[in-house]
């Protein structure tokens, strides 16, 4: 790994918290880090890896990132408190930053959410000003219904000698799928891509706040949530809501929901770290700010992991 | 636990070392090796777990990452069986430096059972027994199930599938062998698990041997007579769980099965 550090820490305020920060070995390191958070119950690596990869692709083009499992996900400890799921995973994030700051005097984030780690990755950036940019891979989708029965219609028309649709055509067409309470129960990443009711609430009230403080956001969605895209479709009616007018909203057809093939792996790194690096020249601290101290030496790192 | 790098400069490996905690079983250590890609990543919690109840029973112990692989250095591509097996021995020496243990028990499971397999017969290292939980005795049945379970991992991710991919894998012995569920596979390696066998996994005599896999498994119970045959300290433990060792890790209750961390608790204490 020419030119990137790696570092394993534990942290967080029973240092229960494991994470691996990823740096630029040398020269100058940009003035924003990554946070990359558990996608569902898989650990910090991410599904095929993809959070290892992205880490050493960003820092070989100069971005830091801290790659990390949450409170009873991976190698992290069970929080000891009683606190809702998300909140602790929001303070969990928090500490990352605390972490990152403390390290590399970073104070300006990314945080990149893979699908259900999205809601993780939406509630941190609403709770904490640290955040200046979203990354979320098909997390929350809206599409309306003229949406969703084209995509059944293609499904229908190409299930004739397509073995691997028989049995998403057998779910769709049980007497359950469709009702609202079905839909409701489904993650965005599900079959029916589609979010509940209640998750279009929050996500519209947090995409507001995050328009008003400016904050840069990227909607990804793949070739699990439809085969075209004629209009940030996966957003239905909030697609043009003003608030929306800035997300930088891209679908990628040829890559898959759950990133198995190295094919879709790769364009979906390289349209992250395009865009981290774009957001990164965009939101360069002030001249007055500090700016961001060389990382500490290793041994000194590893006392404290110790 | 702390998680550390080890192993030569040119060479660095990640581990999660579980220290110790009370209990009575100074002088005793497990080293954890790893199944292989997707298998890893779905067992990451239950070894996590079942290395903390280790450590708090008295026993210390180091899971690595081999090269290439979790957050080791290197890429998917580097990772071939020669550079693996030399990854095990070199975590058997950080667990031997950092504990003290005089007895140090590998624990492997799936292609993790079969490289603790090949390492201790490098003698380079000593481990006293070997845990085995469902060794790959075949190389190219498994390389069969992997590719199965790519497609239909790669139909699930998209909302049309292309159904070339499905006529590929029953007509090309050659589709979908160099990337297996999200990992890269090289040439090397591709070569050694279609030449991994009974024949390759040959025990030594300077360890016992625990096996832990179902009845029904006619590979392993094939590779088992071989060694008992060899007059090998063998012993086979019936052992049928429920965890699906290719699956996507889910944040419910299958993420770590009691079945299994229960029998395995058991079996390495």
């Amino acid at each position: 790994m020419n030119g990137i550090q790696e570092i394993p820490l534990a942290f967080g305020p029973d240092r229960s918290l494991l994470g691996v920060l990823s740096t630029p070995a040398r020269g100058e390191s940009t003035p924003i880090a990554c946070l990359m958070l558990n996608a569902g119950a898989t650990h910090r690596v991410g599904p095929g890896r993809i959070h290892v990869k992205l880490a050493r692709q960003l820092a070989e083009r100069g971005v830091s990132s801290l790659r990390m499992d949450l409170s009873g996900f991976g190698d992290s400890g069970v929080a000891q408190g009683a606190e809702h799921a998300r909140v602790q995973a929001v303070r969990d994030l928090q500490a990352a930053m605390d972490q990152v700051e403390s390290m590399l005097g970073i104070r300006r984030f990314v945080v990149i959410g893979l699908r259900s780690g999205a809601a993780n990755a939406l509630a941190l950036a609403v709770a904490d000003s640290r955040v200046v940019a979203l990354s979320m891979f098909d997390g929350f989708a809206f599409p309306s219904r003229r949406s969703l029965w084209e995509r059944r219609a293609r499904q229908v028309l190409a299930a004739v000698g397509n073995p691997g649709l028989v049995g998403k055509t057998a779910r769709w067409l049980s007497p359950k799928a469709g009702t609202p309470s079905a839909q409701s129960a489904q993650s965005a990443h599900s079959d029916d891509c589609v979010s509940s009711d209640a998750d279009r609430a929050l996500f519209r009230r947090s995409m507001l706040q995050l328009s008003e403080r400016e904050i840069a956001v990227m909607l990804t969605y793949s070739g699990s949530a439809h085969v075209v895209d004629h209009d940030r479709d996966q957003l239905g009616a909030l697609a043009h809501e003003p608030f929306m007018r800035n997300i930088d909203y891209r679908f990628l057809p040829d890559v898959g929901g759950n990133l198995t093939s190295i094919a879709s792996q790769q364009s979906f790194m390289a349209a992250v770290t395009d865009w981290v690096l774009r957001v990164a020249s965009q939101r360069a601290p002030a001249a007055s700010e500090p700016l961001p101290r060389r990382l500490v030496p290793v041994e000194r790192v590893m006392l404290r992991t110790a | 636990m702390t998680p550390l790098l080890f192993g030569p400069p040119s060479r660095q490996l990640f581990g999660m070392l579980h220290p110790a905690r009370g209990g009575d079983q100074a002088g005793r250590a497990v080293l954890m090796c790893p199944p292989f890609g997707q298998e890893a990543i779905r067992s990451h919690r239950l070894f996590s777990v079942l290395a903390d109840q280790l450590a708090r029973s008295g026993i210390s112990v180091l899971r690595l990452d081999y090269h290439g692989t979790g957050d080791s250095p290197g890429d998917d591509a580097d990772g071939e069986f020669d550079g693996w097996r030399r990854d095990v021995c070199t975590a058997h020496e950080e667990l031997r430096r950092r504990t003290g243990a005089a007895r140090i028990v590998w624990f492997g499971a799936r292609l993790g059972a079969s490289l603790a397999v090949l390492a201790a017969r490098s003698g380079r290292c000593d481990p006293a027994r070997l845990v085995l939980w469902d060794p790959i005795v075949s190389g190219r049945d498994y390389l069969q199930s992997l590719r199965k379970r790519h497609v239909e991992a790669m139909e699930r991710s998209f909302c049309i599938p292309d159904p070339a991919w499905r006529k590929q894998l029953a007509t090309n012995p050659h589709a979908f062998t160099d990337e297996l569920l999200g990992f890269a596979v090289s040439p090397t390696l591709l070569l050694q698990l279609r030449n991994l066998d009974a024949d390759a996994l040959a025990l030594t005599a300077l360890h016992d041997t625990i096996v832990l896999a179902d009845d029904d498994d006619a590979k392993v119970r094939h590779w088992r007579d071989l060694q008992t045959a060899r007059a090998m300290a063998l012993k086979h433990s019936s052992f049928r769980h429920s965890l699906q060792w290719t699956s996507e890790p889910q944040p419910d209750a299958t993420l770590v099965p009691a079945d299994a961390l229960q029998r395995l608790t058991t079996c390495l204490t």
